[in-house]
């Protein structure tokens, strides 16, 4: 193929570092082998350790907040599995919650499609919590982990497959609730597969890693974050509970059926990226408990999985199919979108990455007028700048990883 | 004559709107007393110019110079420890104002503030930097989309565009599309002015078809090579497409003339 | 490699292949093709199951390599927005002779559902494709199948690369002969 002449030179950025005491600054660039995705980092390096450290984002900038206001709301519900792609029913779930409050209907939601969102939920945070065990211990070194890690993730990928059709863009919630019931069979590979991860996670996972003496040693007293920092960086979920800060959104400001189920909140003061590990540890098996709660639960519920809101929401489609009214309100619903009442929401979740909100403020147009996503990997990469400073190069990549950042949340 | 497009809003509009229609609102319920939030409000004083709660979550407008003051008294008197969100929303169409609004979160009570506020378009904000500093990220993202300077912030940089970036985006008069600027920027920075020719303009319209384009489209049934020259007479079908496919362009009194 | 069978019969039973040079360089070429680790959003998830465990990549012999200079393929995973442009351009320079592209998912292919100011509509605005997967995000059966293509391709091109000298196209006269960027 020919090489076509194009401007790009060699250039340096003249960003304003101190150039004395023979400091250098290198450029980790977008693209590393890192796994997790388009950050840049400017260091500047005394020898090995970090001087001063820049991190530079939005090379994933897609505009996702200015296409919400030329979407629908229900058009723009598959966007939204884009921002913590990792997890997607998370940012689906949020989304749907915050337009749910904005309507007033989240108390009408069936309580079918409650187990099911809850199921879901969790399901997505021990998926997510899995890719962060891969992905941290692929930085770190112990790539043996990442191996492991995702064939368990497969499974769990291939549960989210059989209902939704989909491996890693869910679109699995819809507003007003689910759009389909569980497949037969799902609820025993579900419970199978919790006890496999209960498992897994006990036999390899924390076995390989825990009481690992280069894993404590790489991760110990490293990406050390105090109370005080955690909480005036915006910090949020494990970053927050890894500092000490006993705050899960989940147990203080209950959402869906958590006030009903039966789980701990693992807390950890050790501040380092040791402690943050654990959480995530503990937090799988928290998980499986609460799916283990939800399966015996999903038999008592009625056969309904969406509210019934005909002004915002279309009807199942065997009424569209039959009745005229059902047909006539889903084809403006769909050509026009629903019109919610006029006033704004902020709706925090506990993603598993930490706070996940959607700051909805609608005009009462068929589009909202203004969506904010609050991306708690936004707030972590802007932590970035402080703790990476004193820190060797070699953890610099583990702080990294121990952040979990997503780079589809942090710049939308 | 070209449809009238108003120019202070080119977002997408719903194309019918009942004229008479009243919506609904959010329900706005009055802050109870003895309850936290009615400490809170009684804190701030005169600073709070009307205060109410919408879904358990109190909402306080402010004036915009006393930003600063308020969120520290929220921080250091009522607890509010961690600011969760700053953003604003552009009402530069209706009002010429931007609305602010600032998302406080108390760790121990386990409620949340919004303060907001509404500023003019030209107006600078007061940098919350020194009392949380999730705002270094935070308000460095307001004045990237929305063009709303900080004062008092250690680095105001664009974060999310490009350093050279012209335009605010999330402001309501910049197009989803991008402007013209936006849409020949790669083109520009990686080969320059003299390529926009040769490499053409962006291929928005996702519904389009070209059925001469052999490049990038597939022309099932009836392929070319790649890149050739193609004109309407000679539409070959390829083999297989003789056996099984429908030929559609063909008029014929069978339905199906598969074989 | 299979089409050159050894047959003892016929070769009076002497281990003999015959093969041409561009078969054999071909078959070395196709067989350890290194991608460049270029995830950039959701298919780079993808890309990543897709070298795991259960889809493995390393029986195609491909390796994820790091770096640029030691990559034959560059699987451009994801979205490319105008900032990050510049950048992916620098490292298909940057990549050495034989070098091809595979633009996985939709937002590589046409900028897929962002239709936006700052994605690039198709990364083969600046970059010369080779393969395009379509999928949002494709399964890593997909992308598999895809360099199973490209390895097809591969065996029709001849054996020796010429390098081309740096062209610069705009006084270029006449048809464009040469498939752009």
């Amino acid at each position: 193929m020919p090489q076509v002449k194009n401007k790009l030179t060699p250039f340096f950025e003249n960003i304003n570092f101190e150039r004395d005491d023979n400091t250098m600054v290198i450029n980790f660039g977008p693209q590393h082998p890192s796994a997790h995705g388009q950050l840049r980092l400017v260091l500047e390096l005394d020898g090995e350790q970090v001087v001063k450290a820049y991190p530079d984002i939005g090379y994933l900038h897609r505009g996702i907040e200015k296409m919400a206001e030329n979407m629908t709301y229900n058009e723009f519900l598959p966007t939204t599995d884009r921002l913590d792609y990792i997890a997607s029913t998370s940012n689906n779930y949020a989304y749907a919650l915050a337009v749910e409050k904005l309507l007033g209907i989240d108390k009408d939601i069936p309580r079918r499609a409650q187990v099911i969102r809850t199921m879901l939920l969790e399901l997505n945070r021990i998926i997510s919590h899995l890719f962060f065990i891969a992905t941290h211990a692929l930085d770190v070194g112990a790539m043996s982990v990442f191996l492991y890690a995702f064939r368990e993730r497969e499974y769990g990928m291939d549960l989210m497959e059989d209902y939704c059709g989909a491996r890693l863009t869910h679109s699995a919630v819809r507003i007003g609730g689910v759009p389909l019931d569980l497949p037969d069979g799902w609820l025993e590979n579900l419970a199978a597969w919790c006890d496999k991860v209960d498992h897994e996670t006990k036999h390899t996972y924390e076995a390989l890693l825990t009481d690992n003496r280069i894993w404590r040693m790489r991760l110990e007293d490293v990406g050390v974050i105090s109370k005080e920092d955690a909480l005036s960086w915006g910090c949020t979920g494990v970053m927050l509970r890894g500092s000490g800060v006993e705050y899960d959104i989940r147990k203080e400001e209950p959402y869906e059926l958590y006030s009903e189920l039966d789980f701990d909140i693992p807390v950890s003061d050790r501040c380092d990226s040791y402690g943050r590990y654990r959480l995530y540890m503990e937090e799988i098996y928290q998980s499986t408990k609460i799916l283990r709660q939800l399966i015996t639960m999903y038999k008592d519920t009625g056969p309904e999985f969406i509210a019934h809101a005909p002004k915002y929401i279309s009807a199942p489609k065997e009424r569209i199919m039959t009745e005229n009214y059902a047909l006539m309100e889903h084809f403006v619903l769909v050509t026009q979108g629903m019109r919610p009442p006029k006033g704004e929401v902020y709706v925090p979740t506990e993603s598993p990455k930490g706070e996940l909100g959607f700051y909805i403020k609608s005009e009462a147009e068929p589009y909202a007028y203004r969506l904010k996503c609050r991306a708690p990997s936004f707030f972590h990469t802007g932590l970035l700048q402080e703790i990476l400073v004193g820190t060797y190069i070699a953890d610099v990549v583990t702080i990294i990883g121990s952040t979990n950042i997503v780079f589809g949340e942090v710049d939308r | 004559m070209r449809k009238y497009v108003p120019k202070d809003n080119v977002q997408a509009k719903a194309y019918y709107t009942d004229r008479f229609w009243v919506s609904p609102r959010v329900p706005r319920n009055a802050v109870e007393e003895g309850t936290h939030f009615a400490d809170v409000v009684k804190t701030l004083g005169a600073q709070c110019k009307e205060a109410y709660i919408v879904d358990a979550q109190l909402v306080v407008h402010i004036d915009a110079p006393e930003n600063f003051k308020v969120i520290k008294k929220l921080k250091e008197q009522c607890g509010y420890t961690q600011c969760s969100e700053q953003s604003a929303v552009d009402y530069l169409a209706q009002d010429g104002e931007f609305e602010l609004f600032w998302q406080l979160l108390n760790i121990d009570e386990a409620k949340r503030i919004r303060v907001t506020t509404r500023i003019k378009q030209g107006d600078a904000i007061e940098s919350i930097e020194k009392l949380y500093r999730s705002a270094n990220f935070a308000e460095r993202e307001l004045f990237d989309m929305f063009g709303i300077k900080v004062n008092n912030h250690p680095l105001l940089k664009r974060i999310l565009m490009p350093d050279d970036w012209e335009g605010h985006p999330l402001l309501k008069t910049y197009p989803l599309q991008g402007d013209d600027f936006a849409s020949w920027y790669e083109v520009d920075k990686i080969f320059g002015k003299e390529y926009r020719d040769i490499i053409g303009p962006e291929l928005r319209d996702p519904a389009m078809i070209d059925r001469y384009d052999t490049k990038r489209f597939a022309r099932i049934g009836y392929e070319v090579p790649f890149g050739e020259e193609y004109t309407e007479e000679e539409q070959q079908p390829v083999e297989y497409s003789e056996t099984f496919m429908v030929d559609y362009n063909k008029s014929s009194e069978t339905l199906d003339e598969r074989k | 490699m299979a089409q050159h069978q050894v047959n003892y019969a016929s070769t009076a039973g002497l281990p003999i292949a015959l093969t041409s040079v561009d078969k054999l360089v071909n078959w070395g070429r196709t067989n350890s093709l290194w991608p460049l680790t270029y995830g950039l959003a959701c298919c780079a998830i993808e890309m990543m199951a897709s070298g795991a465990a259960r889809f493995d990549f390393d029986r195609f012999g491909v390796i994820f390599r790091a770096s640029p200079r030691q990559a034959d393929v560059m699987i451009l995973a994801g979205t490319l927005s105008k900032k990050h442009a510049e950048f992916a351009r620098r490292l298909y320079d940057q990549m050495t002779e034989p070098k091809w592209v595979i633009s996985m998912g939709s937002c590589a292919n046409t900028g897929g559902m962002f239709n936006t100011y700052a994605t690039v509509q198709g990364v083969d605005r600046i970059i010369p494709v080779d393969m395009y997967l379509p999928g949002c995000a494709p399964r890593p059966e997909t992308l598999q199948y895809a360099m199973m293509m490209l390895q097809k391709k591969i065996r029709k091109y001849p054996a020796d690369f010429k390098k081309y000298p740096i062209q610069d196209l705009t006084n270029q006269k006449g048809p464009r002969k040469v498939r752009l960027i």
